[in-house]
């Protein structure tokens, strides 16, 4: 009886172990994948801790040649680009790269103080790029911003836009019904009024809708990365008076036709040649 | 019937003993035949090889003469596994009188050509001719096909003068009767051809053009960006052709513009015989003219355009332009999975990477002499990127290259790079590696060159110490690297995705405009109702209903007055004829008027007289039952007369 009893009890512990060994493999696999970082990144970010700037590029662009997306590894590679301008082994487009990384980075991350260290950089590099022009005489607006209805439809996220649209359409089903069937006056002209105001509201957040939405699935924005991106026409010939567009600024690709791209920039639409844009994943 | 035989001409032109034989055999035959006036008539064949390639042209010579008539009607017989291309005839006549003995001699020679169609061996004939009435056969003869261009050369057939009838010419009998005596030509001799040996890898199925003309090889169709692609163009001579002149101003070399090219010949070189072919029953002399190195410069399906020339001589049909074959080559980029950092696309080919650096030993802000050779075969990079390091400063290098063929078609040599690096930093500083990552054609994968350079000990120097310092160094202020990733980019679904989210938006103002509809049309749909309810139909539907009902109570008054409207409102319905107030025989005439038949008018007036009379009869609520069932049967007898107005009505168009 005592020899069956702890048997039992002996079982019991072993399950026990084995659970708890479980537990503390499984969780220590989890917490490797999640801190185990892509070993191109780990080598990218090791190299440029280092101050090995190159080999921090070529491990950043590897990685990007991939098909990896990541807002930090983007923010890093843009980093490197201008650190490599910084100690003074700059090549051409390093800046435009940099600015690139540092969008990039902007635009995917979710992490609010990485928005804003890829604000700071890109403000460093724009300034650098602004100074540049400005001894060589160009102009040296670098960020013309987006055009009003992407401003207008930014200020509010899509969601919020959609939400806005749903409640005045039912503001003004509700109000024309008020409207049609309200036994006194008050109440009728109670639902005309809602009707007048949700009818242009409702109106105004669908087109923020829609312009968020297209904005989202449509809209294709590079960086220039050449200091030398003159504006062309269809034919490839440089546009008369125009200056070089300025390293790092952001544009709207319109259209990519053979080996040059027609792209928006702030007023100015014209083509550029192969080579001095590099799109903005999303 | 065979009075001949058949002979294959020899190549080399060591028959001459058999020759003679057969010239003396002629001779008695000749003899003979003019001893005794009769000879048999001769049918010979002639082939000019015996081993022919598939598409080549074979020569089959038939000779017969006689001594009676005139042969005719040449058969060539049986020509398995050859296509008769063509058939020429050369009749003659010989009248020779030697003391007073006349003798006549008829020859007829026809050169039939035939086309090889595929490989085996074919029994040809037998040749056949008409001589006298009679047909006269040689022997069949065998060819052996072979693949083209495997076959033997062979010689042309000799420049014949006027065919001899008897095997030797008349004026000149002593020619080819001894080896080596010489003779007197009648017509010029055919130019020797000398003896080669031939490359079947030069072999073409047929001849581009006559005399002379261009092919061009590449020797793959698919590669990487980078890959070398090696073109070349060969130039085809006819050796059986002279006085072959091209127009040098008008060659055109074939346009690349997605390469990068680079020649494989020097440009100084003669083009270069590379051996003989044979095509088309003809021997060509193949010399490579053209032989570069091309490396694409980007992925996609790039062309290769055509050489052209023209030839000027000879003129007539072998003159004119000649353009080589044009090409696709189709370019992909090198895979990316397994792709090493800093690989920049077009380094492909096999490189090794040296480096020498001098001093080791500097003070701070001086600078060393870093020497690089690269070297191999393929598309060398034209810069290398030394890995940018804080405090190291490389100068733009001084180049040297050595670039050019370097055996098995394959572009390479060595490239050297000189830098000058200036570093900054004091103590050892290490000055990393040099690596050139390059995808392997070959091996079908990515390698890295790599080059150590090793440290370089740097002496603090108070000079340089101060200048950086006082340098003003750009991008101030850069934030912080991040050491972790943030995680993949997720693609949450947005509200205006789904389209129940538009459908909803449309909800309100649709349920609205749906309600303002639907009332007015209800409102439409009683209007119509109403109108349907008013019409001759509904009424008269409405009033047999009430003479039913009124028939199955006891009121005879009231179901004869019921039965009068039901019978008033059928004249509305079926005829259009309203026959209320209408008295005697005006009803019967107004109903025939309408249409209706004069014995349905005339029962239709009765009743109705009949119904208003017990309608007003005086007796008429006091009779009881019997009343009840007159007016019953009175409205079996109405119904059966709407009824008959109905199809009456029907029956009207």
């Amino acid at each position: 009886m005592r020899r069956t009893s702890n048997s039992v009890a002996g079982v019991a512990r072993a399950l026990r172990w084995s659970v708890a060994v479980f537990v503390l493999v499984v969780g220590a696999v989890a917490t490797a994948r999640a801190d185990d970082p892509d070993p191109l990144l780990a080598s990218g970010a090791q190299a440029l801790q280092e101050g090995r700037v190159g080999d921090a590029i070529d491990a950043f662009e590897a990685y990007a040649d991939r098909g990896s997306v990541d807002a930090a590894a983007s923010y890093d590679r843009g980093l490197a680009y201008a650190q490599r301008v910084r100690v003074g082994a700059e090549k051409p487009g390093d800046l435009g790269r940099a600015a690139h990384g540092f969008e990039e980075a902007r635009d995917l991350s979710r992490d609010p103080r990485l928005v804003a260290d890829a604000d700071r950089g890109l403000a460093a590099v724009r300034g650098e790029v602004a100074r540049r022009r400005l001894r060589a005489g160009q102009p040296v607006e670098v960020d013309p911003g987006p055009t009003l209805s992407r401003t207008l439809a930014g200020l509010l996220a899509e969601d919020t836009w959609a939400a806005l649209a749903m409640a005045a359409s039912a503001v003004l089903g509700l109000g024309l019904f008020v409207r049609w069937l309200g036994d006194r006056p008050r109440v009728r002209v109670m639902g005309g009024v809602s009707a007048g105001v949700a009818a242009p509201a409702l109106a105004f957040a669908i087109a923020m809708t829609a312009a968020g939405r297209h904005d989202r699935q449509s809209v294709v924005e590079a960086v220039v990365v050449s200091s030398t991106a003159r504006p062309t026409d269809e034919r490839g010939i440089t546009v008369p008076g125009s200056t070089a567009l300025p390293e790092g600024a952001r544009v709207e690709v319109v259209r990519e036709e053979g080996a040059s791209t027609r792209v928006r920039f702030g007023a100015l639409d014209a083509w550029l040649p192969p080579g001095a844009l590099r799109t903005l994943a999303r | 019937m065979n009075g001949g035989g058949t002979t294959t001409r020899n190549a080399n032109g060591s028959g001459a003993p058999v020759r003679f034989g057969a010239l003396v055999t002629a001779a008695i035959l000749f003899v003979c035949a003019i001893a005794s006036g009769q000879a048999t008539p001769q049918v010979q064949v002639d082939i000019d090889g015996d081993v022919v390639g598939v598409g080549d042209l074979l020569h089959v010579e038939m000779r017969a003469t006689s001594s009676q008539a005139m042969p005719k009607d040449p058969r060539p017989g049986g020509t398995p596994g050859f296509t008769v291309r063509g058939q020429s005839q050369s009749p003659s006549q010989t009248h020779i009188s030697i003391n007073g003995n006349r003798s006549d001699q008829y020859a007829l020679v026809v050169d039939w050509g035939l086309q090889a169609q595929r490989v085996g061996t074919f029994s040809i004939g037998p040749v056949s001719v008409d001589i006298g009435g009679t047909r006269y056969e040689s022997k069949p003869v065998s060819v052996r096909v072979v693949p083209a261009g495997h076959a033997p050369a062979r010689q042309p057939p000799p420049q014949r003068g006027m065919p001899s009838p008897f095997g030797f010419s008349p004026f000149d009998p002593w020619r080819n009767l001894i080896p080596g005596m010489p003779g007197v030509d009648i017509a010029p001799p055919a130019a020797p051809e000398p003896q080669v040996t031939l490359d079947p890898k030069l072999s073409l199925d047929a001849p581009l053009a006559l005399v002379y003309f261009l092919h061009a090889a590449v020797d793959k169709t698919s590669a990487v960006v980078g890959e070398q692609v090696t073109f070349s163009v060969f130039e085809y001579r006819d050796i059986g052709s002279s006085g072959i002149q091209i127009d040098e101003e008008d060659l055109h070399d074939a346009q690349v513009a997605d390469f990068v090219k680079h020649a494989l010949l020097r440009e100084d070189q003669d083009p270069t015989l590379v051996g003989f072919a044979s095509i088309g029953g003809r021997t060509w002399a193949v010399k490579l003219v053209r032989k570069w190195a091309l490396f694409p410069l980007h992925s996609g399906d790039l062309a290769i355009g055509p050489m052209s020339l023209t030839v000027l001589r000879p003129a007539g049909a072998a003159a004119g332009a000649r353009r080589t074959e044009a090409f696709r080559i189709h370019v992909t980029e090198p895979p990316a999975a397994g792709r090493p950092p800093g690989y920049a696309l077009g380094d492909v080919g096999r490189f090794t990477l040296t480096a020498q650096v001098q001093p080791r030993d500097i003070e701070q802000g001086g600078a060393v002499g870093v020497h690089v050779e690269l070297a191999g075969t393929g598309n060398l990079p034209t810069a290398l990127s030394p890995g940018a390091r804080e405090g190291v400063e490389w100068l733009a290098p001084e180049v040297h290259e050595s670039l050019g063929s370097s055996g098995h078609d394959a572009y390479g040599g060595k490239r050297s790079f000189d830098f000058v690096v200036r570093i900054q930093k004091t103590g050892s500083v290490d000055l990393g590696d040099l690596a050139l990552p390059f995808w392997d054609p070959d091996q079908r994968r990515y390698q890295v060159a790599r080059a150590p350079l090793g440290s370089v000990k740097v002496a603090p120097s108070a000079a340089a110490a101060i200048a950086p310092a006082a340098e003003q160094r750009p991008l101030p202020g850069l934030p912080d690297a991040r050491r972790t990733v943030e995680g993949p980019i997720v693609h949450r679904a947005h509200a205006d995705d789904s389209p129940w989210f538009w459908l909803g938006l449309a909800a309100g103002p649709l349920a609205f405009g749906l309600a303002v509809a639907g009332r007015a049309a209800g409102r439409r749909v009683a209007r119509s109702w109403q109108r349907r309810r008013a019409s001759p139909a509904a009424d008269l539907k409405e009033r047999i209903s009430s003479a039913d009902v009124a028939c199955r109570t006891g009121d005879a008054r009231g179901a004869d007055a019921a039965i009068v409207r039901a019978l008033e409102a059928a004249t509305v319905a079926h005829v259009g004829v309203n026959v209320r107030a209408s008295v005697g025989t005006e009803v019967a005439g107004r109903l025939e008027r309408a249409g209706v038949a004069h014995d349905a008018a005339s029962s239709f007036a009765t009743l109705l007289f009949e119904c208003e009379a017990a309608r007003f009869a005086p007796e008429a609520g006091e009779l009881g039952e019997p009343a009840r069932d007159a007016a019953r049967a009175r409205w079996v007898r109405a119904q059966e007369i709407i009824r008959t107005l109905g199809r009456a009505q029907e029956k009207r168009p």
